[in-house]
């Protein structure tokens, strides 16, 4: 048989085994080979047999007797598959036997018939002959025990006793055994006592060590404190001389600020009694007195009488002015033989206008330079 | 078949308290099949033939090395007292050994026998406190058991222990309070330790005094030393009988004086001759601790005065046999000879 497929040398990693060919599960042969296709080889099997489902392999129990499987009940889907498969054989049958050429057929008038050409001819049938056989083992009853097997007494019979002090003398045989037990408990002492005694050197070494370590750390706490404490000092000492030059920075400028401040202030008093006086805070009362009340008073006065003495002359003037006139009159409508006594009139009242416009001046005047005075006063 | 050669191994059943040991390399691994058998009496017999066992360093090491300590960690909290006592006793055994110590540190022991400082068994407890000062006697012990919180309780416990347990606590107390100590000042162990200054054993003085020492090298120590008043009390123990509470108290009194607080109250309570009694012994153990005690005061100005007359004892201390002695006398006179 041809595999059907190539052989592969090397299994691929995952598989647990190599192969040279590929497994393959068997087709099921009939046991006699087809006569009309003996000369024909399969090329692929027809039928695979899958053994799962396989009629012909027993099911259940195999110890007890098996009746044949009841066919008048199968289940549907068995019997569809079995009709299936029963169909399907019998297309691919056909359809080999159409494609295969089978012998040619036979010439007229002979017949084909098939024989057997061995040495010894055989009956063919399809029905195999079977013969059934059985065999089962006889009832035996248990094999019986052996017999005592008791020898047949043969020989002398001796005995032999063992005194006392004769095996061993206990007196020597027991000093080992008590060296062994004396020794197991000394040496357990032994150990204790040792392991104590080590004890005992290590804690006084470390006591030693210890004292000498606690001495030289007192000294150090001792030294520490020391220094803490003149670096404290020293810090006091500085922060007390920072504030003594501090102060001293600050009178410095105190003193200065004062110094400058009474200078600057020396000429305040002389300055501002200038100004109050200038300003007339500062006043000789009786001068103001005489100021306030008096001069007034007497300008008042003065006015009246310039006022008196102008009213005067403004009644002298209105009264010559008067005469005047009347006189222009009378000396208009007669020839005046008062002639001579108008110019000598007018002179006169010339002269007397300008005297008193002169006077009225030199009055004028001197009330011009009182008032001038005092506003000047008054100023001052 | 017997045989003239004798065992080297004592006879099976010689002690029936002691489980029988297995040969050679066996012993211990059978012995640790046994703690974890459920029947007691079994389990008491392995812890009985374990104790003697550790002994010895190399089957210490082996236990160490086998895991002992997980199984006597959970044996630690059994109901049975024989169990328990043997137990701690095997804890305490071991810690006698440094690869003992190493061993429970690192398994966390520590934390697990704090349960028992309350046991009703007094056995157990000694031996508790036994693996405790052990294990403080280490660096690594020592902040171990601090970590562990176990300063408050020790604390506590020193008030109603038994003497030779209060011995053991004071003595792990002083180990642990060399590495810190803010945790039993707040438990307030000063007032505890002033207490015992005074009491009638002398071991107990000793170590108290020891712990005061520890407590004041450290500078929250030294303030609340001074605070509480122990400086008389330490001046008092000065003079006592017994050398070594001499010398620790003297040593207590070097670290206490520091501070300016400690050397008013010293000088308050005249330290100064008792010190000068101490020193100029010439065999007293405690001269180093007072020649220093010594310099601290010589720093104050009515010190310096004093001790200006007895410069002559300090003269004597340079030629004595002890390298610390004479260099602690050389800067104690050279303290004294300072001007300002």
């Amino acid at each position: 048989m041809v595999p059907a497929r190539a052989p592969e040398l090397t299994a691929p990693a995952d598989l647990p085994y190599s192969f040279c060919s590929q497994p393959r599960s068997l087709a099921s042969r009939p046991k006699y080979r087809k006569q009309s296709n003996a000369a024909e080889t399969e090329k692929v099997p027809l039928h695979r047999c899958n053994i799962m489902i396989d009629p012909r392999v027993v099911r259940g129990n195999v110890l007890c007797a098996r009746h044949p499987p009841e066919s008048t009940e199968p289940s549907t889907r068995e019997v569809k598959r079995q009709r299936r498969a029963q169909k399907q054989g019998l297309a691919r049958r056909l359809t080999q036997e159409q494609i295969r050429t089978g012998t040619p057929e036979p010439v007229e008038g002979r017949q084909h018939v098939s024989v057997q050409t061995e040495l010894y001819l055989e009956e063919i049938s399809d029905r195999v002959i079977e013969v059934d056989g059985e065999c089962q083992t006889d009832e035996f009853l248990d094999r019986p025990p052996t017999p005592l097997f008791i020898p047949a007494k043969t020989g002398k019979d001796v005995a032999t006793q063992i005194e006392e002090g004769e095996l061993f003398d206990f007196d020597i045989e027991v000093k080992p055994i008590l060296e062994v037990l004396v020794g197991k408990t000394v040496e357990q002492a032994l150990l204790e006592v040792m392991e104590e005694e080590e004890l005992a050197q290590l804690w006084s070494h470390q006591r030693a060590f210890a004292e000498l370590r606690n001495a030289e750390f007192a000294e150090l706490q001792r030294l520490e404190e020391q220094d803490r404490r003149i670096r404290e000092e020293k810090e006091r000492r500085r922060l007390e001389h920072l504030e003594k030059l501090h102060k001293q920075k600050e009178t410095a400028e105190k003193i200065a600020a004062r110094a400058f401040a009474q200078r600057y202030l020396a000429d305040l008093i002389p300055s501002v009694f200038n100004n109050l006086h200038d300003s007339g805070f500062f006043y000789d009362p009786i001068e103001r007195d005489i100021e306030t009340e008096f001069l007034p008073w007497l300008m008042s006065e003065v006015e009246e009488t310039l006022q008196k003495k102008v009213l005067g002359r403004m009644m002298l003037d209105s009264l010559i002015r008067t005469v005047v006139e009347k006189r222009l009159d009378e000396f208009s409508h007669p020839p005046p033989p008062d002639q001579t006594e108008t110019p000598a009139e007018e002179p006169r009242t010339t002269d007397a206008a300008p005297q008193v416009s002169d006077e009225a001046d030199a009055a004028d005047q001197p009330v011009e330079e009182e008032e001038t005075d005092q506003p000047v006063e008054e100023e001052e | 078949m017997a045989t003239p050669r004798i065992s080297a191994y004592l006879p099976p059943d010689i002690d029936p308290t002691k489980a029988a040991l297995a040969f050679g390399r066996r012993a211990l691994p059978k012995l640790k099949e046994e703690l974890q058998c459920p029947e007691l009496l079994t389990q008491q017999r392995a812890l009985m033939a374990l104790c003697d066992l550790l002994h010895d360093p190399e089957k210490a090491y082996e236990a160490v090395a086998l895991g002992f300590l997980d199984s006597l960690k959970t044996l630690l909290v059994h109901q049975d007292q024989t169990v328990r006592q043997k137990t701690t006793e095997a804890l305490s055994v071991m810690a006698l050994h440094s690869v003992g110590r190493e061993g429970l540190i690192r398994s966390g022991v520590i934390s697990a026998l704090a349960g028992l400082l309350d046991d009703p068994v007094d056995i157990c407890r000694k031996n508790t406190h036994q693996v405790f000062n052990m294990l403080a006697k280490l660096p690594e012990g020592a902040g171990g058991v601090l970590r562990a919180g176990l300063i408050p309780p020790l604390v506590l416990k020193l008030k109603t222990e038994l003497d030779e347990i209060q011995e053991l606590i004071l003595d792990t107390l002083s180990n642990c309070l060399r590495v810190e100590v803010s945790e039993a000042l707040a438990a307030g162990a000063l007032t505890v330790l002033k207490e015992k200054l005074s009491h009638p054993s002398a071991a107990i003085r000793n170590k108290a005094a020891w712990v005061l020492l520890e407590i004041s090298s450290h500078a929250e120590g030294k303030v609340a030393v001074c605070e509480e008043g122990a400086i008389p009390t330490l001046v008092r123990l000065l003079e006592d009988t017994e050398p070594e509470v001499q010398v620790n108290s003297a040593g207590a009194l070097m670290f206490a004086i520091v501070t300016p607080q400690g050397r008013t109250s010293a000088m308050a309570a005249e330290a100064i001759p008792p010190l000068l009694a101490l020193v100029a012994e010439e065999t007293s153990k405690a001269r180093l601790n007072a020649i220093k005690a010594l310099t601290l005061l010589a720093e104050l100005p009515e010190g310096r005065s004093t001790l200006l007359e007895h410069r002559d004892t300090f003269q004597r201390c340079l030629h004595d046999p002890s390298e610390a002695v004479q260099r602690a006398a050389e800067i104690a006179i050279a303290v004294i000879d300072w001007k300002p």
